[in-house]
């Protein structure tokens, strides 16, 4: 009887086959996704290392920064299970419109198109999958990284010059490269975070761990830096830390600080973000845009200032 | 995934899907040469897997809906169909709105040349292997890593060992003090981005120290390009 050969050299004398049109239907995904993030000019991910940092109320008004100074924006909220962006954009309740081209997506202050997980969502109803979570939850995170597939081929975003992305908060490992190997031509990352000398460590490690991903750091923002004072507006320390240290220290941009601001955080909650530029905070935002739009173009600077 | 038939050496073919049981599939093959056939069931766990891949076994017979995936795995189907809260939208807002994919991407027969990390820069058999020990969504960002790499070292095999070079990409480069001192014209927020760039440019030419005459040449080339 003949030896039966080893499978390495069986399969080397074997073509493939794409019989169940497996290989067909995802590279159809990727491509559709690749179409649909093809017409936006800059898709930039806002991250941060630790949770509770206020990462979606930056990208809410970075987002609303981007608008304010005339650019077409969508916010992409990809904290799955924890998604706040429509609330604070006073979208809440709002649904996707579907059609056989796409889902459109509900729009929000200053014309922000907005997707988000909460627009799939009864109120209040927290995310849960089907399938057998207390027998295996290992399928979870290819359900996830489908469903966030799906937030950037399926929605309508049109013609776009800014998509911000928000991340959910703390480590969330798998969800930035999910998201860097759907868009190899991502422009990178925002990382925000709290000058407390405990959110200052877990920033490096965001910082570095972007960075083996080949995301570029497009700057870090300092969050509740200080407070203002309600009656006379003056700011005032909150956090001994300097998140500009870390920056230098990480040799990564430092776009700015932003206090905590009452009215910013009430503003929010009602779903009415503030608008006005002359507000102190409004300010703030606008100056991180300012040097995010220079990070994002500092090739234009070289050409100019070299 | 995919069956061989030992017997013949080929890969057995898919023939149908059956649902045998709640939250299980059955996928039998079968060989095309001496007719074997077999049924692989999957357990829940494993049916969830094969269905957050969002693709039908056997192929679509139609294009996939919006958001279909997620609104079809939500656990109360309810939830996921409610009526848009936003009134139907115009024929031409939907044509403002949409991109120019669709269900049916229309670049499919672009995708022969695409499905391989080699298309562009020759791969070794070794570094196609390892490649393929990367996780799906990861590959594309190392393909680029690498081959980056590769162009810019005048490489144009790409083996295993490159792939290992790439990991370990020398960062030492020096800067001559007038060079120095023009970067400094560069605002200091966005400077390190603008020094990693000049020496990315540097590495390029095969060059070690960063020059005046090397940021000229940058400059240049930053004004024709129009950015």
């Amino acid at each position: 009887m003949a030896e039966e050969k080893d499978l390495k050299t069986v399969l080397s004398n074997m073509k493939y086959n794409d019989d169940a049109k497996v290989q067909e239907q995802i590279v159809d995904q990727l491509l559709q996704v690749k179409t649909r993030m093809g017409r936006i000019k800059r898709k930039i991910l806002v991250m941060s290392g630790k949770g509770g940092v206020g990462k979606s109320m930056t990208t809410v008004n970075l987002a609303l920064a981007f608008a304010r100074a005339g650019n077409k924006v969508g916010l992409l909220d990809i904290d799955l299970n924890g998604p706040c962006v429509p609330a604070m954009l006073g979208l809440k309740g709002q649904r996707f419109a579907l059609t056989p081209e796409g889902a459109i997506p509900p729009t929000g202050p200053l014309g922000i198109k907005v997707a988000s997980m909460e627009f799939l969502l009864q109120p209040d109803a927290p995310v849960r999958w089907k399938g057998p979570m207390e027998l295996s939850p290992v399928w979870l995170g290819l359900q996830e990284m489908s469903v966030i597939r799906e937030f950037l081929a399926d929605i309508l975003w049109g013609e776009l010059d800014y998509l911000f992305t928000d991340l959910p908060p703390g480590a969330a490992a798998d969800k930035p490269p999910v998201l860097a190997g759907y868009l190899p031509e991502l422009d990178g990352a925002v990382i925000v975070t709290i000058p407390s000398e405990v959110a200052t460590q877990v920033v490096k490690k965001s910082i570095a761990y972007a960075r083996d991903l080949g995301i570029r750091v497009l700057g870090l923002v300092e969050n509740m830096s200080g407070t203002v004072c309600h009656r006379c507006g003056a700011e005032e320390p909150l956090f001994s830390g300097d998140a500009e240290k870390i920056a230098r220290e990480m040799d990564v941009p430092f776009l700015g600080r932003i206090p905590f601001d009452r009215a910013l955080g009430a503003a929010a909650d009602r779903g009415e973000p503030l608008l006005d530029p002359s507000l102190p905070s409004v300010r703030h935002f606008d100056a991180i845009a300012q040097r995010l739009t220079q990070a994002l173009e500092f090739k234009k600077l070289m050409a100019s200032l070299l | 995934m995919k069956f061989v038939c030992r017997k013949c050496e080929t890969f057995m073919l898919f023939e149908k899907l059956e649902s045998p049981a709640e939250a299980s599939l059955g996928i039998t093959f079968e060989c095309p040469e001496c007719g074997s056939r077999f049924s692989m069931v999957t357990n829940p766990g494993e049916t969830s897997m094969v269905q957050a891949l969002g693709v039908k076994l056997g192929g679509r017979t139609e294009p996939a809906g919006p958001m279909e995936l997620t609104r079809e795995t939500l656990k109360d189907p309810a939830v996921a169909q409610a009526a848009p809260a936003q009134s139907a939208p115009s024929a031409s807002a939907i044509s403002a709105a949409m991109g120019t994919g669709s269900g049916k991407c229309p670049f499919s027969s672009m995708i022969s040349g695409m499905q391989q990390p080699g298309a562009k820069m020759e791969w070794s058999r070794e570094a196609l292997e390892r490649m393929e020990q990367v996780p799906s969504f990861v590959k594309p960002m190392l393909q680029t890593s690498v081959e980056n790499y590769a162009r810019a070292n005048g490489i144009t095999l790409i083996t295993p060992a490159v792939m290992e070079a790439s990991k370990n990409a020398p960062t030492d480069m020096s800067w001559a003090p007038e060079a120095e001192k023009r970067l400094e014209n560069i605002p200091s927020f966005v400077r390190p981005m603008a020094r990693k760039e000049i020496e990315r440019i540097a590495r390029d030419r095969g060059l070690t120290t960063v020059t005046a005459a090397l940021m000229d040449e940058a400059k240049e080339k930053f004004m024709s390009m129009g950015i």
